[in-house]
């Protein structure tokens, strides 16, 4: 049965049984073509506290829904769908199902902070969609970001070794990603490089990459750390619901 | 001039009026026609105070025990105006108990009446038995009974709160801001969730308007330390699924339908004009302002005069006041009272007569 607006109803609210007989009556296909209705019909209350116990959503109960972060936001300017006053309000009166729609947009944010800047009630904006994004990651509703993956790894070397070296951040953030080593862009920097830094320093580069010093004295800092991650982990899978509260 | 001036209303317009009369060595007669002193927030059980957090009965029922002690005071309960005629520092009341009181001056204190929600059918009240007003919840608390579903007495999971319940509603004639019950029903919110943790408060509303210093201690602090949620959605009905109450309407802010089920559905009651209103008004002689509150003759200096000479007016029976603003206004009228029918002296007047 052609529906005529349906440029109207979205998309996953069509909904059709290839085989269903009601009755004794055979509406397979288009004769079972019903609309599920836009309703709300229930507010998910954990959200709100969820997001919040994710680093940078700690001030997401503040929001007075001014829009001053979406009018100022650089995203939005390119991307209308872009919008962190609308998200902030939808988790905290926690329409999930709602937010969930926009899950391959909000990682976008390019955290340049403009919102931050703009917000009259300290919000940081900024910061509750990087929550947000996390917030998808960690339940499984997004895989990770290609900026989360760069964080980890970035965040992985700090702590082995107390030092990062570039090339072998580059090198892993491409493998991760599924990308060819062999990026034009980096061409251009790597014969940038060679062309134009002095021998001294290129050697320390070059021996850098291939013995991969660690900050002296480091394992001590490092158990530390190692400890601290874990900790904050654990906590956040607790607040988020996620099981036994061990990392992944 | 002398003489008791008369008090009709014993809330805390007319306690405080009866206080700043006595207090500056003046009698006063009080005429209350419930049978007890204190006014809404004692005859209707309030819980804790805005702004103060002190208990009604405490701060209100404190007013109300001076006066009685006091020897300055005459208190009559029980008892109404029946007739009131005569001249500015001239004026004779009979009382409903037949008696007569000569007074120079009267101020009236006759504050408002409560909203009554069944005038609202579409939001459930008297339909649900878990659909209440504020001022039973106030009840609830202050009884000490605690906040229950009136059906079952089973402590709430969810309750909404729905803002302008009999205000700012030109369908029932009402087009008013009772002014005071957004910042009541934040208050109310706060208490719920203090003495019910595990209580999600949802706040329905058009506007907010927690005026002045309300704007932190109760709209952000019930945001922000009590988690309580406010949705710009005027709720269409409230029904039932046979559990639990179905409150429907548009969440604005998102553009979509909302059916929600909650626990306890609580109307946030406007403050309505006396009912005694007409009566007070032909029996004292004084006009009504549009809404059907006792008209203020002037803003700006005369406090409190009505549209008679000598017959003043303080608190809620001038349209909807809170409790500290009500106080003020009596203090105010009480100073206007003592100079009523008295001719100026000083050197000005002197020089006028001459
Ligand atoms: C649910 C609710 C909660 C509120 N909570 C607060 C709060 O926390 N803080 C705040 O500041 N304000 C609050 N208010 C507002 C507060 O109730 C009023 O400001 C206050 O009661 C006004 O005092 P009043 O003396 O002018 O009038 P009232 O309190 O109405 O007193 C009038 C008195 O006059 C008597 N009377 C009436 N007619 C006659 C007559 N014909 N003859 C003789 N006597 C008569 C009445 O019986 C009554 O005793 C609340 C209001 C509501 C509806
Ligand atoms: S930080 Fe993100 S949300 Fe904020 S203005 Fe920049 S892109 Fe927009
Ligand atoms: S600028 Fe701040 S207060 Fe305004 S909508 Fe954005 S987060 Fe909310
Ligand atoms: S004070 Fe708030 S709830 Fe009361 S009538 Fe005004 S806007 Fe409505």
């Amino acid at each position: 049965m052609p529906i005529h607006e349906q440029s109207l109803i979205r998309p996953e609210n069509i909904r059709t049984h290839d085989e269903l007989v009601l009755d004794g009556i055979d509406v397979s296909g288009h004769w079972s073509t019903f609309i599920e209705p836009r309703v709300v019909t229930d507010y998910n209350e954990a959200l709100e506290d969820e997001i919040a116990a994710l680093p940078g959503g700690e001030n997401i109960h503040r929001c007075w829904q001014c829009g001053s972060c979406t009018n100022s936001c650089t995203v939005n300017a390119v991307n209308p769908d872009f919008n962190p006053r609308y998200w902030i309000y939808l988790i905290r009166m926690g329409m999930e199902s709602e937010l969930l729609r926009d899950r391959d947009i909000i990682w976008q944010c390019v955290s340049c902070n403009k919102c931050t800047y703009a917000c009259p009630r300290d919000v940081e904006p900024e910061g509750v969609m990087k929550a947000t994004a996390h917030w998808l990651e960690k339940k499984g509703h997004t895989p990770k970001s290609p900026s989360i993956i760069f964080d980890e790894i970035f965040a992985d070397q700090v702590i082995a070794r107390g030092k990062i070296e570039e090339s072998s951040i580059i090198r892993k953030f491409l493998k991760r990603t599924g990308q060819p080593l062999m990026q034009d862009w980096l061409i251009a920097m790597a014969r940038g490089l060679l062309m134009k830094l002095p021998v001294g320093l290129m050697r320390r580069m070059g021996l850098a990459m291939l013995f991969r010093p660690r900050t002296a004295g480091w394992s001590k800092a490092r158990a530390a750390l190692e400890e601290y991650v874990e900790e904050c982990e654990r906590e956040q899978r607790r607040a988020l619901g996620l099981g036994n509260g061990k990392p992944e | 001039m002398t003489g008791p001036v008369l008090v009709v209303g014993g809330g805390p317009a007319g306690l405080a009026a009866a206080e700043a009369l006595s207090g500056v060595g003046r009698n006063a007669v009080l005429v209350e026609k419930e049978d007890r002193l204190g006014g809404a927030p004692i005859l209707s059980g309030y819980a804790k105070l805005v702004p103060t957090g002190e208990w009604a009965k405490d701060a209100i029922g404190g007013m109300a025990a001076r006066v009685e002690a006091d020897a300055a005071v005459d208190v009559r309960t029980g008892c109404t105006v029946k007739e009131f005629g005569g001249e500015p520092g001239a004026f004779t009341a009979t009382l409903s108990d037949g008696s007569t009181v000569e007074a120079p001056a009267a101020i009236l204190c006759t504050g408002f009446t409560h909203f009554d929600s069944v005038n609202k059918p579409e939001w459930g009240f008297g339909s649900f038995p878990d659909v209440v007003t504020t001022t039973q919840v106030e009840q609830m608390i202050s009884s000490g009974q605690g906040v229950r579903c009136p059906s079952d007495g089973r402590t709430p999971k969810r309750v909404a709160i729905l803002l302008c319940v009999g205000s700012r509603d030109r369908q029932i004639g009402r087009e008013w801001c009772s002014k005071i019950c957004c910042t009541v029903s934040a208050n109310i919110a706060m208490e719920i969730r203090e003495e019910l943790p595990d209580c999600h408060v949802y706040i329905y509303y058009m506007d907010i308007r927690t005026f002045g210093l309300y704007e932190t201690s109760y709209y952000w602090r019930s945001q922000e330390e009590f988690k309580v949620k406010y949705i710009k959605a005027r709720i269409a009905e409230v029904t039932s699924d046979g559990e639990r109450l179905i409150v429907k309407g548009e969440d604005t802010l998102v553009k979509r339908p909302i059916t929600i089920p909650f626990d306890m559905v609580v109307h946030a009651i406007g403050m309505d004009p006396n009912v005694d209103n007409l009566l007070l008004s032909s029996i004292f002689g004084v006009e009504l302002e549009p809404h059907g509150n006792i008209a203020r003759q002037s803003a700006y200096g005369g406090m409190g005069r009505t549209s008679r000479p000598g017959v003043f007016v303080a608190g809620a029976a001038t349209g909807p006041e809170t409790i500290d603003d009500s106080i003020a206004q009596a203090n105010a009228a009480a100073i206007a009272a003592l100079g009523a029918g008295r001719a100026a002296t000083g050197p000005k007047a002197a020089r006028k007569a001459a």
